[in-house]
């Protein structure tokens, strides 16, 4: 035993082991495994039984435990009777006289291996093993937390349901369970009550864990002897006793809550509820939410479950209804204690959700309890002041702040969501109660502030459209309130932003109120908005200000020239050169350039005067124009560096015109106010010569790019003649990112301009598919690219714009391209690529897009007569090679899932381009169509049959049919292609 | 026991050091979990451990340097060692699961259970491990063991460190009472192997966020009203 004992003391963390090396630390936990493992099982227990009497450590008392129990648990069928009647013994002799004092962990321990022959043996080997545990009267501590702690192990290890159980343990837990039943509960029943009365002074952790051990059982006891007239005032007692030290108390807390939670009939358990109520006055009261937040949450449940069920027409179920509410302060007090260790908001939360749910038109004490419902709600929504700082700079701490808040207030705002559905006019009530205090004290904090405003905010996503234009309710006098306020903490980003957001939510009464024009202008414009101090803020006030204009249109006209000198500072610092220095990092949605957005869609209005446009468009195109050029100038002179000033100066000139350029469209500039187009042709003039000069800038040019895309489509067929000498600019060191950008524009050309696009097509095509051959080649895709990289990625994108830009050539007239001297020499391998794609891309959309591609080229450059086809060859492809590979087999394979939505979108072209060949090429495409067929093992008569389909009208019938056919010839060849 | 390294001396460096028990079925993550500090090194082969590997981290906060000696316990109970036995006298513990894998985190309850048994009333987080992966098995909603015993709950990925210091320094608060700790230095972490996909991974705290407000599943209690 000396050996072992010392081996134990290295092995485990004693202040022996820790001076101990590895290698011996290792050496005595061999040592110690072969004990356990080879020491025959007989031996092995007196050797433990003898470690527990002889050894002082507590490590070797607890090794020696746990090897019995696992002993016990591993081997059980071989110990002898006579080895089990010893072990029993010596087990109910230490647990009878264990001491409080030694360590929980032996004493666990020891309950654990209790429990386990409990299991084992009772109560056919064994019966009295209660009998012998349960304390004898008066209860004194070492027995009693003793014995709480075996009820406690046989819960843990075989009794609750928290943990997975198999069948061997739920039939010894039923037996057990019986037995007690039959036995000894009462007699337990009175031992709690007795250890709660006579040792919750003397020894009050004691008394505790024998209450904690009543908690697990009362699901299975008959919960009388528990939720009874002695009982249950007790439990209370200790629950509020100031006396009470916290374990215990919660202790307490925890058996009422089993009571109240105990499963039963609803009838039964509104008695069961009455019953609580009564045995405690006050019961209901908020100082009894704080006490005993776990029970009263618990007891509004169970009050709630009841209504339900009975329903308010039964007097049970009013009577449920009645307890409920009488809980209900409590409840509130629970949940605005904040004390996230006693309360689980979450199941507050639900309650509280439910509850609200109950309601159709709350009666005068139900507003009352909405009301402060919503109070939970604002207070569970407020920000802790001590992030105050992080989220006004918005660093990580902030973010990570900001992100939680936004989560926890999902559930919050449903809750809110709700109420305000059941009770609208108590809900704007609050609101306004909320924001009359924000505005009528100077020391109002953020946080009030900022949640009041989310609460006016949500209400607005809530109320209807109508509403929000008439003002209905207390709207009229919210939203003129909210548009001059000024909060003492308007500074703060939080409070700023709420503001902004809100203000636009509400902006359609606005729309119908003109006279509150000029205020929502001057919040926009003010330091509440675009002078506000953060930069963030400002941006986003220009962002929503672009949303106004365009909802408010004409109502703004007569505020043109007070926006735009507002606007001035912001406009020109936008496109000021020392932007890159400012330490501002930006969302690309909300830059600041939406201000020129802002402008342009206000200079764009119809209704401001001609006259007025081309005064406001020059003073604002000119300085930009001109700041361009004299920055190209600079440039040419001393070099342009990607991430140079000056670089980033022109990309934001160029964004600022971008952005102006959307509040004007094609039909003004071009049609009505000619004098607007020509403005905008000598703006793009400008521009042309950045990407002449400096081609190869990557950034700027992606911005020259979208700029194209506008100017494309406001200037119509006037752009074309600028577009060659851009797009030749636009290939220069082009990769497959600056390639599929450029296709985007090409497409949207295409698109727009149609034929008239032919003469642009031919000069740019060659340039395009050699440079498209090399990106695009075979062994891109397979050069070992994880399909995640940025690379592969970019390359798929590029390759199904490749695949658009052929359709759209095929769809708008200008197939002819591909035939002319310059491009001919491309079309060979066009061809094969759309071929194979279309057979056996594995991106399904694709291999639809080069179907379609393929049925136009073939509507374009093939007529009835052999002779009229515009490429020689091209017809004897299409039957052969296409017809066979992409008709055919590409169905037949079992890969083609006639399940997939996108797929049966490919099978519908499919069949459409059976319908056309046939049509164009007649009886060549038949013949050779169903001698394939019949290679491939279809029956003749149904080859027959699809010969009809072919020539009748009805493809829907077409398409089912040959579907059926494909599963057919799919089925007898059993899956194998027999001719590939 | 591969690293020559002996037992550390709580006593032996002048800061608080606290024992921290890693525990969680086999394969779940443990030892790589430990190892992504900069004392251990990643390992991409699978080593079950051996009875129990102890590591000692230190982290530095605002109210000075904290040691947590980790206890790397073996998850797969064939390989012996003491089991709960090197639970005594834990300062505060990690349960680990896989969320790749349904039976560890059904296993959980059970880990904790021991942890209590002999540790009493310790701070405790649960991590589910694996969040990189793509074939998830124990979808956020699906967790609720921590709010029914009041744990702290992070899902983590050990691969790409993602969240690595979030259990520690939940701890670190618990133990010391300030709430308001923080981590002062970043952390010296290995690389990480994999990146996760943190627009996926935000909706999952979503998730997360919106099961803590769900009902708990009903315990099914075979005793009814007797």
């Amino acid at each position: 035993m000396d050996d072992l004992e010392q081996a134990i003391l290295l092995a485990s963390d004693s202040p022996a082991a820790a001076a101990a090396s590895p290698a011996v630390r290792a050496e005595a936990l061999a040592y110690c495994a072969r004990a356990r493992d080879e020491t025959p099982p007989s031996s092995l227990l007196h050797l433990c039984l003898y470690g527990l009497a002889s050894s002082p450590h507590a490590h070797v008392h607890f090794w020696c435990l746990q090897t019995i129990h696992d002993a016990l648990l591993l081997r059980r069928r071989l110990a002898l009777p006579d080895d089990l009647a010893l072990l029993r013994s010596s087990l109910l002799s230490l647990a009878v006289s264990s001491n409080a004092a030694s360590p929980p962990f032996l004493r666990n321990k020891l309950a654990q291996l209790l429990a386990l022959l409990v299991r084992f043996e009772y109560p056919h080997v064994y019966p009295s093993y209660f009998l012998d545990l349960i304390p004898p009267s008066p209860p004194l501590p070492g027995p009693t937390d003793m014995f709480a702690r075996v009820l406690v192990s046989l819960d843990d290890d075989l009794l609750s349901q928290d943990y997975p159980r198999n069948a061997e343990e739920a039939s010894d837990a039923g037996r057990v369970k019986d037995a007690m039943r039959a036995q000894c509960v009462p007699q337990i029943a009175r031992h709690w009550h007795e250890a709660a009365v006579s040792l919750r002074a003397a020894d009050p952790a004691v008394a505790a864990v024998a209450l904690d051990a009543a908690r697990r059982c009362i699901s299975w006891i008959d919960v009388s002897l528990v939720a009874n007239d002695v009982f249950v005032p007790l439990l209370f007692d200790i629950a509020l006793s100031p006396g009470s030290v916290a374990p215990l108390a919660a202790a307490a807390v925890g058996c009422l809550s089993a009571v109240a939670a105990k499963r039963m009939d609803a009838r039964a358990k509104v008695a069961l509820l009455r019953s609580l109520m009564s045995a405690q006055k006050g019961f209901g009261s908020p100082d009894s939410g704080l006490k005993m937040a776990h029970l009263v949450t618990a007891y509004a449940v169970e009050a709630l479950e009841c209504y339900r069920k009975l329903g308010s027409s039964d007097a049970d179920g009013a009577a449920a209804l009645e307890m409920l509410e009488e809980v209900l302060p409590a409840v509130f007090a629970a949940a605005e204690s904040g004390d996230d260790d006693e309360v689980d908001s979450g199941s507050v939360l639900e309650f509280l959700s439910g509850y609200v749910s109950t309601m159709k038109a709350p009666t005068e004490k139900q507003l009352g309890h909405l009301g402060q419902i919503l109070e939970v709600v604002r207070m569970q929504m407020s920000y802790d002041p001590v992030y105050r700082g992080h989220l006004d700079v918005l660093d990580k701490i902030g973010k990570e702040e900001e992100d939680l808040m936004a989560e926890q207030r999902k559930d919050l705002i449903a809750l809110f969501r709700s109420i305000c559905r059941v009770a609208p006019g108590a809900t704007q009530l609050f609101i306004r109660g909320l924001l009359v205090t924000a505005l009528s004290s100077a020391e109002v904090s953020v946080e009030d502030v900022e949640v009041a405003l989310t609460l006016f905010y949500r209400l607005g996503e809530i109320v209807g459209e109508e509403e929000i234009r008439t003002g209905a309710g207390l709207i009229r006098e919210l939203v003129p309130m909210l548009l001059s306020a000024r909060f003492s903490c308007h500074t703060h980003r939080l409070v700023a932003l709420v503001y902004l957001d809100t203000i636009s939510r509400y902006i359609k009464f606005m729309q119908e109120n003109d006279q509150y024009v000029p205020h929502l202008l001057t919040v926009f414009l003010d330091e509440r908005g675009i002078h506000h101090q953060n930069a963030h803020v400002s941006c986003h006030a220009g962002y929503l200000l672009m949303r106004a204009i365009r909802l408010l249109k004409a109502k703004l006209v007569p505020y043109l020239d007070t926006i735009l000198q507002s606007l001035q500072d912001a406009l020109v610092q936008f496109t000021a050169t020392d932007w890159a220095n400012k330490d501002i990092k930006f969302s690309s949605s909300e830059d600041g350039s939406q201000i020129f957005e802002a402008v342009g869609l206000l200079i764009g209005i119809e209704e401001v005067s001609p006259d007025k446009q081309v005064q406001c468009l020059t003073a604002l195109l000119n300085p930009l124009c001109q700041q361009i050029e004299s920055l190209v100038m600079d440039a040419k002179a001393q070099g342009l560096e990607e991430s140079s000033p000056r670089a980033i100066g022109l990309q934001q000139i160029i964004v600022a015109l971008t952005m102006i350029s959307k509040g004007f469209n094609e039909r003004l500039v071009m049609g009505s106010r000619p004098t607007l187009g020509v403005m905008f042709k000598k703006t793009l003039d400008v521009v042309l010569q950045v990407l002449i000069s400096f081609p190869n800038v990557k950034p700027l040019r992606s911005k020259i790019i979208s700029f194209l895309h506008r100017m494309v489509e406001i200037l119509g067929i006037s752009v074309l003649p600028c577009i060659p000498i851009a797009l030749r600019q636009l290939l220069v060191d082009n990769e497959a990112k600056d390639m599929s950008e450029f296709l985007y524009l090409i497409n949207q050309i295409i698109c727009k301009f149609k034929s008239s696009a032919n003469a642009l097509l031919e000069d740019v095509f060659p340039a395009i598919a050699s440079h498209l051959s090399v990106i695009l080649s075979h062994d891109a895709f397979s050069n070992g690219f994880a399909s995640n990289t940025e690379e592969m990625r970019e390359l798929q994108e590029l390759e199904k714009r490749f695949y658009a830009f052929l359709l759209h050539i095929a769809t708008h007239d200008l197939s002819t391209v591909l035939l002319t001297p310059s491009c001919r020499h491309y079309l060979e391998n066009i061809m094969q690529l759309l071929l194979i794609t279309s057979c056996s891309h594995k991106e399904i959309s694709h291999r639809k897009t080069c179907v379609q591609t393929f049925v136009n080229l073939i509507k374009d450059w093939c007529s009835s007569s052999e002779i009229e086809d515009k490429l020689p060859g091209f017809r004897v492809f299409m039957i052969e090679k296409f017809a066979t590979g992409c008709c055919l087999q590409s169905v037949l394979d079992k890969s083609f899932n006639f399940r997939d939505g996108i797929s049966i979108a490919l099978f519908g072209e499919i069949m459409m381009a059976q319908k056309v060949m046939y049509e164009r090429f007649g009886e060549n495409f038949v013949v050779n169509f169903v001698t394939k067929l019949r290679e491939a093992h279809c029956p003749p008569d149904l080859a027959e049959q699809y010969y009809q389909k072919l020539q009748g009208n009805d493809i829907k019938a077409f398409k089912s049919f040959y579907e059926s056919l494909v599963m057919k010839i799919r089925q007898q060849q059993n899956g194998s292609l027999v001719f590939r | 026991m591969s690293r020559a390294q002996a037992l550390p001396d709580p006593a032996a460096v002048g800061y608080p050091s606290f024992k921290l028990i890693l525990v969680g079925d086999g394969g779940t993550g443990k030892t790589t979990f430990v190892k992504r500090h900069i004392t251990g090194e990643f390992e991409k082969r699978y080593e079950p451990t051996i009875g129990v590997e102890v590591r000692p981290l230190d982290f530095h906060t605002s109210r000075g340097k904290v040691r947590f000696c980790c206890w790397d316990t073996a998850g797969q109970e064939k390989f012996g060692g003491l089991r709960d036995g090197y639970y005594i006298h834990g300062h505060c513990a990690i349960i680990m699961f896989d969320v790749t894998s349904r039976l560890t985190y059904k296993n959980v309850p059970t880990w904790h259970k021991d942890i209590c048994r002999v540790c009493d009333n310790i701070p405790i987080v649960l991590c589910g491990n694996k969040v990189d992966m793509k074939n998830r098995q124990v979808k956020a909603k699906m967790v609720t063991f921590h709010r029914k015993k009041n744990l702290q709950y992070y899902e983590i990925s050990a691969k790409s460190n993602y969240n690595f210091e979030k259990p520690f320094l939940y701890l670190a608060r618990k133990l010391t009472g300030d709430m308001n700790l923080r981590f002062v230095e970043e952390l010296a972490l290995l690389p990480a192997d994999v990146t996760i996909d943190l627009i996926a991974q935000q909706k999952i705290e979503t998730e997360i966020a919106a099961a803590a407000a769900m009902p708990l599943p009903d315990e099914d209690e075979d005793g009814l009203m007797d």
